[in-house]
């Protein structure tokens, strides 16, 4: 595949602002700066950038609960991101929907869920939409290997395979459905085997390879935007940190050893060498975009601590629509 | 006098990748792999295996079969890495070759066999195709696979009487590590590797080829439908690519592309081609090596590969020699 | 029967289907999804016909996969459709209350108000056709509890044709009950559209000393009821809210205060029902005015069973309203 330099040095900046931003994000929780628990994406920034990558603001998402990540990718504004987690006036939502529930509905962005496997039933309306109104555009719906058990993922995925939906249903299969391994909580260790099960494709691929998920998501959208239906996507992945904040709840249930393994594979530090090696970029460049994206992050945080809390009347506004 | 445990080498990875979105391959779950294991192992059995050494891999392909057959035969599993890539395949041939195995029974694709010769470079193999592009391993049944397997293990047929030595592209790389392949190598005009497989005809370079098989799928059958080269010649082939001519070939299960050739050459075995940086070179059909700027590879051809069981006369062999009767059946010739 | 200003008898079935057509003639974003309501016209014959007039496009069957269809709904109304999806029978929403309670219903505020959901939502309560405790529930004070769900429960054919275009046209997610049994009643229908207003209560019947609130399915047994106790002397309000959330508590608090007593009449099971926030809130609001204890009747606390003896005493009906509307006035007395 011939991938432009600039599409190259955009995949490589979108991870490093997830990254940069769920590092400072995870030290304002473990500090208690901000209220409330996180999940957090590190690890993980290969499967988001590479999908979105492929995508425009017309393509839809929905995420999870590990959804910063995602947001970020599509090109979400660190100052409302980080207000919101602040619980500000100015955050995404108002301060009222919180890491859980982060969402740009201009970029697509259906919203994080604290709902495990609400998303694909949502992402399948959603293709259904860009089908509907033929505007070529795909949805894509994000989970992980625990979501792959509930009920909500399967109906979406009959219904997404039965209608030909330009949906791509993206597992990001971590390992763990929360603390439980994937060997004690399902029979599969392939989650895109499931596809043959519902009449579509499936495919595994290197999470940890920015570049292999951004060709292989690449691939699977095309084929949705041509028309010829959803696509059942695995990347293969690691969260670096705990299920909740950086260091969790302190309870282990993954070795030292393991995590270490995964950590060699970092996925920016990956992409980083491939870059450097193939001349497309040279490492005090890569360098700069962490440092200029550390500031912003610096930046967005002062901006979000500053900013004021919802007023009282923010309490009931927006239960309902109501007509201006 | 039995020869050795069978070694059994399933790969988990195979008949995943991106090919299932961009092209038409199968799927091969893990469920299916289970149960071709288990039809080889019973195949296996019938003819007189009772030791079994097999790569673990953390999706039970292998172990739960051997469970079930624990009352028949001994099995064990050899050391794994456990890194879910090809070097748990390479490591697990080596360790087969150590431990004495007479033959290993492969599951996977043209990928997986080229991780057991990388690991165990002239390995006697029964492979069984999992994968996606197969033309290493033989579309047959499991069941009569283990069957050839076993008979080579209980000594009922030695592996001499029934095997070829298959032809390797050796491919040395300017400053790194030699590598191999057992059909095709391939110089791409891609800068990553990125998801390995190889579905666009426009980035292919240069080719050189062990087979050329016009009834295959994957660059092999690009050249076998220009100049068929089986395994049995004893020469290889070599393609450039470029240029207005075309052979309209499936690069990959269910995907033709018009593949614009420039040159083709019989190639004597033995003989070097050069080839320069950029590019990716892939192996089997999957993007392996990143060639920087100016970084030279050269390309060679020689019958040094693992030597491949020939499934039907094993079991020919076998019936000659009664391996599986039992007591005094006469056979007549007419009234 | 057609009269001059276009307005005919029909039944309350016919009611809902006119709805639907003229919906979806209106408006190329509604599209109408559930559990055969295209090529078979839904298992109660409501939206019979749809299909040939709209196409496949735009009129559906579904995978019985009732969490898919409430998500085809969020999904789609989040991304500028309009879609009408039906749950066949209310039972069945349990198979869905996660997209209904924690996705359509929150959507909007979790997002702070940036995500707009003009979903409707189509199903059928009510029992008293003999099909057990899985398809006869009334399940609405669930539905009441959620902020972010309006619901109506029509039950007349004017209001099932008026409340259902006024919840397609709504821009929130709106749940429109109708009750299997009075599908056949005729009611007197205009044929344009129109809207009934969501969140207004219905006088069905003036009256000046009893109040009696009835939903769904027990406005023509409070009805019959009020006839009765007329032959008695006593005046009865009837009052229909015909949305239950967000409720029209102003008319049912100015009819108590008038009436000075009140029985609320829901089919639903009693206990935690609709009617007993009915009457908190009015001795919340006109305490001063009760001259008696606000009476409630509603279903036994049991699942609703099959047999046809039991059915008919766990059914609310007009001699229950009846005998408990004299109590509460003899109590009064």
């Amino acid at each position: 595949m011939d991938i432009p330099k600039a599409k190259l040095l955009d995949l490589h900046e979108r991870m490093v602002r997830i990254r940069v931003f769920e590092e400072e994000a995870g030290k304002l929780m473990e500090s208690a700066r901000i209220p409330g628990a996180l999940h957090l994406y590190v690890g993980e920034e290969a499967v988001a950038s590479g999908v979105m990558c492929n995508l425009t603001d017309e393509d839809q998402i929905t995420s999870t609960h590990r959804g910063h990540g995602h947001l970020v990718a599509k090109g979400g504004d660190f100052k409302k991101m980080y207000a919101e987690l602040f619980g500000r006036a100015t955050g995404y939502c108002n301060g009222k929907g919180g890491s859980m529930h982060i969402s740009d509905m201009d970029l697509g962005m259906l919203g994080a869920n604290g709902i495990v496997s609400a998303g694909p039933p949502i992402a399948m309306g959603a293709a259904f939409a860009d089908k509907y109104k033929e505007n070529g555009s795909v949805a894509v719906a994000f989970f992980g290997d625990g979501a792959s058990n509930e009920g909500a993922f399967h109906e979406a995925a009959n219904m997404a395979a039965t209608w030909k939906l330009p949906l791509i249903l993206l597992c990001e299969n971590n390992g763990y459905g929360e603390f439980t391994p994937q060997a004690r909580h399902q029979a599969v260790k392939d989650v895109a085997d499931r596809a043959i099960g519902y009449g579509m494709p499936g495919a595994v691929v290197d999470g940890m390879d920015a570049i292999a998920v951004y060709e292989a998501a690449g691939e699977a959208i095309a084929r949705a935007r041509r028309g010829e239906g959803p696509t059942l996507l695995e990347c293969k992945t690691y969260r670096f940190y705990d299920h909740v904040g950086i260091r969790g709840m302190g309870v282990s249930y993954r070795t030292d050893d393991e995590v270490l393994e995964w950590r060699k594979r970092d996925p920016i530090q990956l992409l980083e060498q491939r870059l450097t090696e193939a001349g497309v970029a040279t490492t005090a460049e890569l360098a700069a975009v962490h440092e200029r994206t550390r500031a912003e992050a610096l930046d967005a945080i002062k901006f979000a601590e500053e900013s004021p809390f919802p007023e009282p009347d923010e309490l009931l506004r927006d239960v309902y629509y109501v007509k201006a | 006098m039995p020869a050795g445990p069978v070694g059994i080498i399933a790969n988990p990875a195979s008949g995943k990748d991106i090919r299932r979105v961009v092209a038409r391959a199968s799927t091969f779950d893990n469920q299916e792999k289970r149960n071709i294991v288990r039809r080889a192992i019973a195949g296996a059995i019938a003819a007189g295996a009772t030791e079994f050494r097999y790569l673990p891999d953390g999706y039970g392909i292998v172990s739960e079969a051997a469970e079930e057959s624990a009352a028949d035969a001994s099995f064990a599993p050899v050391e794994s890495p456990g890194t879910a890539s090809a070097l748990d395949t390479i490591r697990a041939a080596r360790q087969m070759h150590e431990l004495g195995c007479s033959v290993v029974l492969t599951l996977g694709g043209d990928g997986t066999n080229r991780a057991v010769a990388l690991g165990w470079r002239d390995a006697p193999v029964v492979p069984i195709s999992t994968g996606t592009n197969n033309v290493f391993p033989r579309m047959i049944e499991a069941t009569v696979a283990g069957a050839a397997a076993g008979l080579i293990a209980s000594g009922a047929v030695a592996l001499h009487e029934v095997s070829s030595v298959a032809k390797l592209v050796h491919a040395e790389i300017a400053g790194e590590r030699d590598d191999l392949a057992l059909i095709d190598a391939v110089l791409l005009g891609d800068l990553f590797v990125g998801a390995r497989a190889i579905w666009d005809s426009t980035r292919l370079r240069l080719a050189v080829m062990t087979r050329a098989e016009p009834a295959a799928v994957g660059v092999s059958a690009l050249g076998g439908l220009l100049c068929p080269v089986s395994s049995t010649d004893d020469h290889a082939l070599s393609l450039t690519f470029g240029g207005e001519a075309f052979v309209v070939a499936p690069i990959a299960p269910g995907l033709y592309q018009d593949v614009p050739v420039k040159t083709a050459r019989l190639l004597p075995l033995g003989e070097w081609v050069s080839l320069e940086g950029p590019g990716v070179l892939a192996f089997d059909g999957e993007r392996e090596r990143v060639l920087k700027p100016g970084q030279e590879a050269q390309l060679r051809v020689l019958r040094d590969g693992p030597r491949v069981v020939d499934i039907e006369r094993a079991l020919q062999l076998a019936a000659c020699r009664g391996v599986f009767r039992g007591g005094a059946i006469e056979v007549g010739h007419g009234d | 029967m057609s009269t001059a200003t276009g307005t005919r008898t029909i039944p309350y079935i016919a009611a809902c289907t006119e709805a639907l057509r003229q919906l979806l003639r209106e408006d190329p974003d509604v599209f109408l999804a559930g559990e055969d309501v295209a090529g078979y016209g839904s298992v109660f014959g409501y939206t019979r016909g749809l299909l040939k007039e709209f196409g496949p496009k735009r009129v559906f069957d579904t995978p019985i996969s009732e969490e898919g269809i409430v998500g085809l709904g969020v999904g789609s109304a989040a991304c500028g459709l309009r879609p009408i999806i039906d749950i066949m029978f209310m039972d069945f929403i349990g198979e869905c209350m996660d997209e209904i309670v924690n996705q359509m219903a929150k959507m909007r505020y979790m997002f702070g108000g940036k995500a707009k959901l003009p979903v409707t939502v189509c199903t059928m309560a009510g029992a008293g056709i003999n099909l057990a405790a899985q398809h006869s529930q009334s399940l609405e004070s669930w539905l009441c509890h959620v902020p972010g769900l309006k619901v109506v429960m029509p039950a007349t054919a004017y209001d099932a044709k008026g409340l259902l275009i006024a919840a397609v046209h709504d821009d929130n997610p709106v749940f429109v009950i109708f009750n299997k049994r009075m599908l056949g009643v005729m009611g007197e229908v205009p044929e344009e559209m129109y809207e009934v207003p969501l969140g207004q209560a219905r006088i069905a019947r003036a009256g000046t000393n009893f109040t009696i609130v009835a939903t769904g399915r027990m406005l023509p047994e409070a009805m019959e009821a009020a006839d009765t106790l007329a032959s008695g002397g006593l005046d009865v309000e009837v009052i229909d809210p015909r949305t239950l959330q967000p409720f029209d508590t102003e008319t049912v608090v100015n009819s108590v205060k008038k009436t000075h007593r009140a029985l609320v009449v829901h089919e639903a099971v009693r206990f935690g029902g609709l009617g007993a926030e009915i009457a908190a809130q009015l001795q919340e609001e006109a305490f001063d005015y009760l001259d008696a204890p606000i009476g409630r009747v509603g279903a036994p606390f049991s699942p609703v069973p099959f047999s046809p003896a039991l059915e008919k005493l766990y059914v609310p009906d007009a001699a229950k309203i009846t005998a408990e509307v004299q109590r509460i006035v003899g109590k009064a007395g």
